[in-house]
């Protein structure tokens, strides 16, 4: 039984139809909607309905100023969680990073470019030996990253002999406003600097990496069936290994851009972030039991859960409430997510009977 | 009373989805007697002693009754507390843990809450020295062997004083002195006074305990007599025979040119396998489960080490290491187990159907949209019941699922099959469907080996048929000597090779 094109067209454009990432996509869609409506309201109430601030100009660049390296980190983590693994290392991995680039320039006499390019080299090998070990002994990703994140903090406290060490800006190019000047509508100026674009260009060469190439295929090949991957020739071991290895490429470049932004190295810059790297990710649609989800989710997930703490802000709401909405946020989302999926599989079962 | 019946079925059925397992099967186990249940892989053996020990239960209709009286097993437990024991084929044992310690795990004897060691210590000591065993009931059960493990698991029946002993094929991977030692053991227990029901697919063994033997076929009765009035060759007639409507009847092709090629090849616990694969022709590999098929299977494709011996793919001499290796020589495995080794479940039929080409395609890009055609070109060809090749693979029945597998090997454009039971877990109708499908693949001239425990599937599909038994090809049979009988005889006959 063949359906027309039209048909199958306008079940995949359905609310609740084909398509990975709708459920993700409408929570951004109602949080936004909420959001607005809340301000719109308390501002009528106070007698004069204005713009709301939340979807203005500035607050949308910030929002997604927030996210970039959180964002940048939850790239890495869907590679990581397609190919069946997950990291709990990543927030004291960002840690060591920031404290190993402030020590090198500061105190060791290391060019900038050196200690950049030498701190990511670093980071990969970290990561390797841990997907070395996950990949080849066949240990829980879990604990073993769990051990990473622990001996890591360890290593950046050693390092920074469990100081604050300040950059003074050596890295404010990163900061560099690409559109200095542009104004929004309220007169307040832009900025739109260049870590911004690092994280969307970061993310459309992951997407591309993930959605056309052999290597993305084979990480989700491996996460969905590591047997049935080996037997189809796959090399599982090396592919997991390499999830691992790219993650640690992506979590030193996001922790880079965590450090021109707050300017100082310090071990909590990164503490509990691989919390909110893994809450994007999930919330995104990849699944913790690997083969599923994809980098545009985790994207529009990422600026979900960053949206909520600006909300927050905007809306003048004691901080504490962030980690409720997140937490409820994350659970809906997946709970959504998985009963959104059963209700599809049981249309295609049904229509394959029929 | 000799005669005296301690465990009897009255009409058990069992059936699963889809499998009839066992229909109306009366069974009666007297006091003292070793009873063999005989039958191929699938004539519902374990799922006859998972009833007796309380696994499974039987379909309403059926009941057993124990010392006389109608009784339910509803859980394991039930069966063990009224006396019987079961003894699988893996071990149940706690390996950290004395020979005596194993014996009372969970039945120590106490007293106000305080263990009795000495008490229980002694107990084993008596039932050791009563099998004639020189273990000591302190030994750590990690460093007896498998035959000496079993002893334990004897002697743990005897200690909480059972009434009925299940073995469960337990001579395999044993050496012939400990199988010697078993059957005896075995015969002095039930001395006592204790049914045994043993299963075994050795006939030389069953011949040298058994009191009585029932034979099973297709989840059938089909006979309880005294071991002293049949013999092998009867015994084996009573295991086959089934009437012609249960085999598939296919064209022969034209044999051509060999292409592949196996001389003394070891390794995975299969040793000195030499056969040749010729174009055109199905090589039936047939043999009782536990016999080395499957382990031979994933050791031609590269899945485990070999340690000895040659193989050819169209007369070159190569070196397959890995899965990938096999693929490029133009090899493909429809493995036995779909969901666990041969589909991505959560993938749609798309992606599942390009994945193993990529082992041979240098290309670095894949583009979804052609994906999806190759896909929906499959689907077309092998007439999978889908929509379209967006459809993920968990969403179809076993028969579509099997083809999707079809489809992945398809698409790399092997010239060597192999097949592991290639129609297990699928209705009738999707069977002539895959029997027709490689039809087709021998009419291009591709080559296929194929492991089955279907017999009626093996004799009539297969060109000529290697049987294995114990890791070793037991003999080779020609097209016109294929039968159930000949197959059997090679794989639990007690023929030495």
């Amino acid at each position: 039984m063949k359906e027309s094109p039209v048909q199958q067209e306008k079940e995949r454009r359905s609310l609740f139809g084909r398509g990975e990432n709708s459920t993700v996509i409408m929570m951004l869609v109602f949080f936004f909607i909420a959001i607005i409506l809340i301000q719109l309201i308390t501002s009528a109430a106070s007698g004069k309905v204005v713009y709301p601030s939340f979807i203005s100009p500035v607050n949308l660049l910030n929002i997604i100023m927030q996210v970039a390296a959180v964002g940048i980190m939850a790239m890495g983590m869907t590679v990581v969680m397609v190919g069946g693994g997950i990291d709990l290392s990543v927030g004291m991995l960002a840690s060591f990073v920031t404290i190993f680039i402030a020590k090198s320039i500061m105190h060791w006499g290391i060019p900038l470019w050196a200690a950049l390019i030498l701190v990511i080299i670093v980071a990969v090998i970290l990561e390797v030996i841990m997907g070395f070990i996950i990949s080849r002994f066949k240990v829980e990703p879990f604990i073993i990253t769990l051990g990473g994140m622990i001996a890591f903090r360890g290593i950046a406290l050693i390092i920074c002999n469990s100081q604050e060490i300040s950059t003074q800006g050596a890295l404010a190019a990163l900061k560099t406003n690409l559109i200095a000047g542009a104004k929004g509508p309220s007169g307040l100026n832009l900025t739109f600097p260049i870590y911004v674009v690092v994280f969307i260009v970061i993310a459309v060469i992951i997407w591309w990496l993930m959605r056309y190439t052999k290597y993305g295929r084979r990480v989700y090949a491996v996460g969905a069936n590591k047997n049935a991957a080996y037997l189809a020739g796959i090399d599982v071991r090396n592919v997991v290994m390499s999830t691992y290895a790219l993650n640690g490429l992506l979590v030193g470049v996001a922790a880079i851009m965590l450090l021109a932004r707050v300017n100082t190295a310090i071990i909590t810059v990164g503490q509990n972030l691989e919390i909110d790297v893994i809450a994007a990710t999930v919330v995104g649609g990849v699944a913790l039991s690997g083969g599923k989800g994809n980098i545009w989710g985790t994207f529009i997930g990422a600026i979900l859960l960053g949206s909520i703490a600006n909300a927050m802000n905007i809306l003048r709401l004691q901080s504490e409430w962030q980690f409720v909405a997140k937490g409820v946020i994350i659970i809906v989302a997946v709970t959504v997510g998985a009963i959104v999926q059963e209700r599809q599989s049981r249309a295609q079962f049904m229509r394959q009977i029929k | 009373m000799p005669d005296e019946v301690i465990l009897s079925l009255k009409n058990i059925s069992k059936t699963f989805p889809g499998v009839q397992a066992l229909q109306n099967i009366s069974f009666d186990l007297r006091k003292g007697e070793i009873h063999c249940i005989c039958g191929e892989n699938g004539a519902g053996k374990s799922t006859l002693i998972k009833i007796i020990s309380g696994a499974y239960q039987p379909d309403p209709g059926g009941y057993i009754e124990f010392e006389g009286s109608p009784v339910s097993f509803t859980h394991p437990s039930v069966a063990m507390k009224l006396g019987i024991q079961t003894i699988y084929q893996e071990h149940t044992i706690f390996p950290h843990l004395s020979i005596t310690e194993n014996i009372f795990v969970g039945m120590e004897i106490t007293k106000n809450g305080m263990m009795r060691k000495v008490e229980m210590r002694k107990k084993t000591e008596e039932v050791l020295k009563y099998l004639h065993s020189d273990l000591k009931p302190e030994q750590l059960v990690d460093e007896l062997s498998s035959g000496e493990q079993k002893i334990v698991e004897i002697a743990k029946a005897l200690v909480l004083d059972r009434k009925v002993i299940i073995m469960d094929e337990p001579t395999s991977s044993f050496s012939a002195n400990e199988i010697d030692n078993l059957l005896e053991i075995t015969k002095k227990i039930k001395e006592r006074g204790i049914g045994i029901i043993y299963i075994s697919h050795h006939l030389e063994e069953v011949f040298r305990i058994a009191d009585r033997i029932t034979v099973l076929r297709d989840g059938l009765h089909v006979i309880t007599c005294d071991a002293s009035e049949v013999d092998e060759a009867q015994l084996i007639r009573h295991m086959v025979g089934r009437d012609a409507s249960a085999f598939y009847h296919r064209d022969f092709y034209p044999v051509g040119e060999t292409v592949f090629k196996v001389e003394n090849l070891s390794g995975n616990g299969v040793h000195d396998i030499s056969f040749e694969l010729r174009r055109g022709e199905i090589l039936g590999i047939a043999g009782m489960v536990g016999s080395g098929r499957s382990e031979l299977m994933t050791l031609l494709f590269g899945g485990a080490e070999k340690t000895g011996g040659k193989v050819y793919v169209l007369g070159k001499e190569v070196n397959i290491k890995s899965p990938m290796n096999a693929i490029k020589n133009k090899m493909c495995y429809i493995t036995e187990d779909r969901q666990f080794t041969g589909l991505f479940l959560i993938h749609t039929i798309a992606r599942n159907t390009i994945i193993a080409n990529m082992a041979k395609t240098k290309k670095f890009l894949v583009n979804p949209k052609k994906e999806i055609d190759t896909g929906n070109q499959y689907i077309e060809k092998l007439g999978t019941k889908a929509n379209d090749s967006r459809m993920l693979a968990m969403n179809l029945s076993g028969g579509n699922q099997q083809k999707v597998v079809l489809a992945k090997w398809f698409n790399t454009n092997g010239e060597i099959y192999i097949f592991d039971e290639p129609t297990r877990g699928i209705d009738v109708g999707a069977k002539q469907e895959i029997y027709q499908i490689m039809m087709n693949l021998l009419k291009e001239g591709k080559a296929i080996i194929m492991v089955s425990s279907d017999m009626p599937e093996m004799v009539s599909m297969s060109d000529r048929v290697l049987v294995m038994k114990s890791g070793r090809i037991a003999g080779e049979l020609k097209r016109e000597e294929v039968s159930e009988e000949n197959i059997l005889e090679l794989s639990i006959g007690g023929k030495k090779i």
